[in-house]
């Protein structure tokens, strides 16, 4: 059995807790022990937002330990800042690069990081970033594809998932999970593989770059 | 949630469980007939779980307050059945006067209470160890580590009730709580039938008398005595000791068992089993009360040093002190009391770390590439030596780390820990369309109109969704105690002399759990204040629980209490009942309110919650932007906040799927560019 700890990380509304629930549901499909904790604070939406998941380990206890995650996921730029504490040097890093501004950053009183500065910090800690660029979601049925099942596909790019759970699994549990969408979460998973494939790891490409 | 059943054999269920949800399934398993309590983040979900299951023959409820809801479980409970109160570690302390009596009282049926502490503080309020309550009561406390033993100690709970007489405790913490992880449950059990028992002996319900109380007193201690015996018997507590004498012996209790057995296979690269045989022994201790004394008398007696890893209050670390001084031994305890590990925050694998390093124990390098470690069952990722300076504590750790490399002490590097506060900040605060938001926004305009300055006038808190207008852009309220303290609180500043007007505020939940005291309180004694209920009709910032005010339509056998009634039953002098989406009406009512310098005036801001009336889809009307008279001034969004605004390219942009249409920010655009427009059919 392979352990694999992932931490999460966004903003309320960006279905985080969803995703976690979603790689529940695949881990109980594979038959791979699970364990995963949401924090959610006391914001319905707009908050920050993180979910600790723990694969493949029998008994274990709910939080990631301290720079012990094999991948954290964020799928906010300054919030990425935030899941800094879970990562080694080895660690794998995908970053939705969403721009979600507080309103205290909208009105000009306080800053927001720029990309440059996120990724220079991120580059101190680790040197596997994935940038994942929103707009570059495929349309389907007119609208850009879920944004966090997108980040989802692209997290089963990285061998330490696939090796955890078949990306088929997850498949088959996106489908049960939401029969009238299937296609259009069939469709948002799959270019987030492809992206993740796509797309080096690292800092010299900050913007997604493609492999060629 | 819980969900997906996928392997349903005869008996035994396989699902994914909340550690609140393998709480409620216990207690089920357990033949529980009566379930109470008053949501409080993390034990909520134990009871809703509850009420979302078609239980017959059982009562569940929402009460108006723990105290309240433990009184109900522990009549039940003396009539002869089982009955299982929930709250959040603040909640015990309501239902705690009750507490401390009917435990000297002792019970009949299996009386269980299911409290969950939140060490880290995930959602506010003191962080509290309730275990000092259950040692001040001398109640028996059960501490699962994990969810399937939460599912299983819920139910040796009320066994352990019934035998001993005692109510017993279910102690959770956080992350167990609201953690998610695959639970083997059993079929749930009816409630037994029987008649309920009525038994008239005053020396034991009632307190009437110094015979009667000290007699309890010594009843009180016999079962704890009695449980400490079937404890032991049951070998709740395990001590695994090594097969050589000497060495460390590790004390780990409730969840940080768990992460012991983690960190321990970090520096030894061998699970527990087999560190135990080294020179290593483990006590996993799940009752902080009655303290495991055979157990810690066997560890003392076999080992040279003692770790005591136990978060927040050092409870089982003194008793250990205390066995120690009584069995001469002579070895060195680390824990808290020698200040090597914190009371604050949750613990993690960092602690025990921390812990393991003051007594030595440092993680051991894998000697491999990281992803050979992934491939090695049940070893967790020891990172390659280079990685592993990020592990390594302060006795080991050199020069010449890479610039991630955790504190001293165990602590996240500067870098991490500057790099976190990079983040822009991001307060939180009242949903698109709350009606709080039209309340704050009218007081603020009252305390303008009625000439005094903002940071003049006191305006109190209470708990709950209320409380947000402490944040910007409101910045209004200036404190939080517990629930309904804000009317008194009021009080007090008003006999401290203030000169200007004050004004409390509250919630419907919090106005029905503790706010009615107080406000008989300021009538009665003629306390010149204002009151403010925001009654949005649900327990909101918990999820949307019914309470006493809630609609008819959602009260599943009761009715609803009209608050409106209850507040003029009081007599105040003023009542003025508004809308808080009527900005001019809300602040007039208000205006009218401070001018008067005499009396207790209460303001009911009613408007049901935003979420609920989205959630059915009422949405009676819409707000949209006209981008060409957008001069992008920000006022709307600097006034109100609204999370469904926001700065787009030449204007502000309105997020359709937030906005209810509350009209709010249209009151606010000097350009008329923001209007609101009835929606199709009134509502839909």
């Amino acid at each position: 059995m392979i352990a694999c700890d992932i931490v999460l990380i966004g903003v309320g509304g960006q279905g985080i807790v969803t995703l976690g629930d979603l790689i529940g549901r695949a881990a109980l499909a594979a038959n791979v022990p699970v364990s995963y904790v949401p924090t959610k604070g006391m914001a319905q939406r707009g908050g920050f937002v993180k979910v600790e998941i723990r694969l493949g380990r029998e008994t274990v206890g709910p939080r990631v330990p301290e720079h012990g995650a094999d991948l954290v996921v964020s799928m906010e730029r300054s919030e990425a800042l935030k899941g800094l504490r879970f990562v080694r040097p080895n660690s794998r890093f995908i970053l939705y690069d969403h721009v979600w501004e507080p309103t205290g950053v909208m009105l000009g009183k306080d800053d927001y990081p720029s990309q440059e500065s996120v990724l220079e910090t991120m580059s101190q800690a680790l040197s596997d970033v994935l940038v994942l660029n929103p707009d570059n979601r495929p349309i389907f049925d007119d609208r850009p594809v879920a944004a966090n099942v997108f980040t989802l596909g692209a997290m089963f790019s990285t061998p330490i998932l696939r090796e955890s759970i078949d990306p088929r699994t997850m498949e088959s549990v996106l489908l049960h999970r939401w029969p009238k969408a299937s296609e259009a979460n069939l469709a948002a998973f799959h270019s987030g593989v492809q992206e993740g494939d796509a797309t080096e790891y690292g800092f010299s490409q900050f913007s997604g770059g493609r492999k060629s | 949630m819980g969900f997906a059943l996928i392997e349903k054999g005869r008996d035994v269920n396989k699902q994914i469980l909340t550690g609140n949800q393998a709480v409620a399934l216990g207690a089920l398993r357990a033949s529980v007939k009566v379930v109470t309590g008053y949501p409080g983040t993390p034990s909520t979900g134990c009871l809703t779980h509850l009420l979302t299951l078609d239980l017959p023959d059982r009562h569940v409820e929402w009460s108006s307050n723990e105290k309240v809801a433990f009184e109900i479980a522990s009549a039940a409970a003396w009539a002869g059945h089982r009955a299982l109160c929930t709250m959040k570690m603040s909640g015990l302390n309501v239902a705690y006067d009750a507490l401390i009596s009917i435990a000297y009282s002792g019970t009949n049926g299996g009386l269980v209470i299911y409290v969950a502490d939140d060490p880290g503080v995930s959602a506010g309020m003191p962080e509290q160890d309730s275990r000092g309550f259950a040692l001040m009561s001398q109640l028996p406390m059960l501490e699962p580590a994990t969810l399937a033993e939460a599912y299983k100690l819920t139910q040796t709970a009320f066994e352990l009730s019934e035998k001993t007489g005692s109510p017993v405790f279910v102690r959770l913490t956080t992350a167990v709580a609201v953690g998610h992880a695959l639970v083997e449950t059993e079929e749930a059990i009816a409630p037994k039938e029987i008649e309920p028992i009525l038994e008239r002996d005053i020396a034991r319900y009632t307190k009437a008398g110094s015979k009667i109380c000290l007699d309890q007193h010594q009843a009180l201690i016999d079962r704890l005595n009695h449980a400490r015996r079937i404890i032991h018997k049951m070998g709740l507590n395990r001590v695994k000791l090594s097969k050589e004498p000497g060495g460390l012996g590790i004390i780990s209790v409730g969840a940080t068992s768990t992460y012991m057995n983690e960190a321990l296979a970090l520096c030894s690269r061998l699970d527990a089993s087999e560190a135990s045989s080294s020179r290593v022994s483990v006590l996993s201790v799940r009752t902080t009360i009655p303290f495991p004394s055979e157990e810690v008398k066997q560890l003392l007696g076999h080992c040279e040093t003692i770790l005591v890893l136990e978060e927040l209050e050092p409870h089982v670390e003194q008793a250990v002190y205390v066995a120690a001084q009584q069995l001469g031994f002579t070895g060195s305890i680390i824990g808290k009391l020698d200040g090597t590990l914190s009371p604050i925050g949750e613990y993690g694998v960092a602690e025990v770390l921390k812990g393991l390093g003051a007594c030595g124990l440092s993680p051991v390098a894998s000697g491999g590439k990281p992803q050979a470690a992934h491939n090695e069952p049940q070893v967790p990722n020891v990172p390659a030596p280079q990685e592993s300076a990020t592990l390594i504590l302060a006795s080991n750790a050199g020069a010449g780390r890479p610039p991630t490399v955790v504190g001293p002490n165990g602590e996240p590097s500067s870098t991490v820990l500057s790099s976190a506060a990079m983040a822009a900040p991001r307060p939180i605060t009242v949903c698109a369309g709350c009606p709080h938001r039209g309340t704050y926004l009218a007081i603020e305009a009252a305390i303008k109109q009625a000439g005094f300055a903002k940071d003049d006038v006191m305006v109190t808190g209470d708990i709950g969704c209320t409380i947000l207008g402490m944040n910007p852009p409101f910045n209004l309220i200036w404190n939080e105690v517990s629930m309904g303290t804000s009317i008194s609180l009021a009080q007090g500043y008003v006999h401290a002399g203030l000169k200007t007007p004050v004004i409390a505020t509250m919630g419907d939940s919090t106005f029905f759990h503790g706010g009615i005291p107080g406000l008989i309180n300021a009538i009665q004694h003629q306390v010149p204040l204002t009151l403010v209920v925001m009654d949005n009709g649900w327990t909101s910032m918990t999820g949307m629980q019914v309470n006493a005010g809630t609609d008819d339509a959602f009260q599943s056998e009761g009715r609803r209490v009209d608050i409106e009634a209850v507040i003029r039953g009081l007599g105040p002098d003023r009542v003025e009942v508004v809308d808080p989406f009527d900005l001019n009406a809300t602040t007039k009512a208000l205006t009218r309110c401070l001018a008067e310098p005499q009396g207790v005036k209460v303001v009911l801001a009613q408007r049901e919650c935003a979420i609920q009336t989205k959630r059915r889809g009422i949405v009676a009307e819409y707000t949209t932007i006209d981008p060409d008279k957008c001069i992008l001034c920000k006022q709307c969004l600097r006034v109100t906040g609204c999370p469904a605004l926001s700065v787009a390219q030449d204007s502000i942009a309105i997020d359709a799927s937030l906005c209810n249409g509350c009209g709010l920010c249209t009151e606010f655009c000097p350009t008329g560019a923001l209007s609101n427009s009835r929606a199709e059919g009134g509502a839909k």
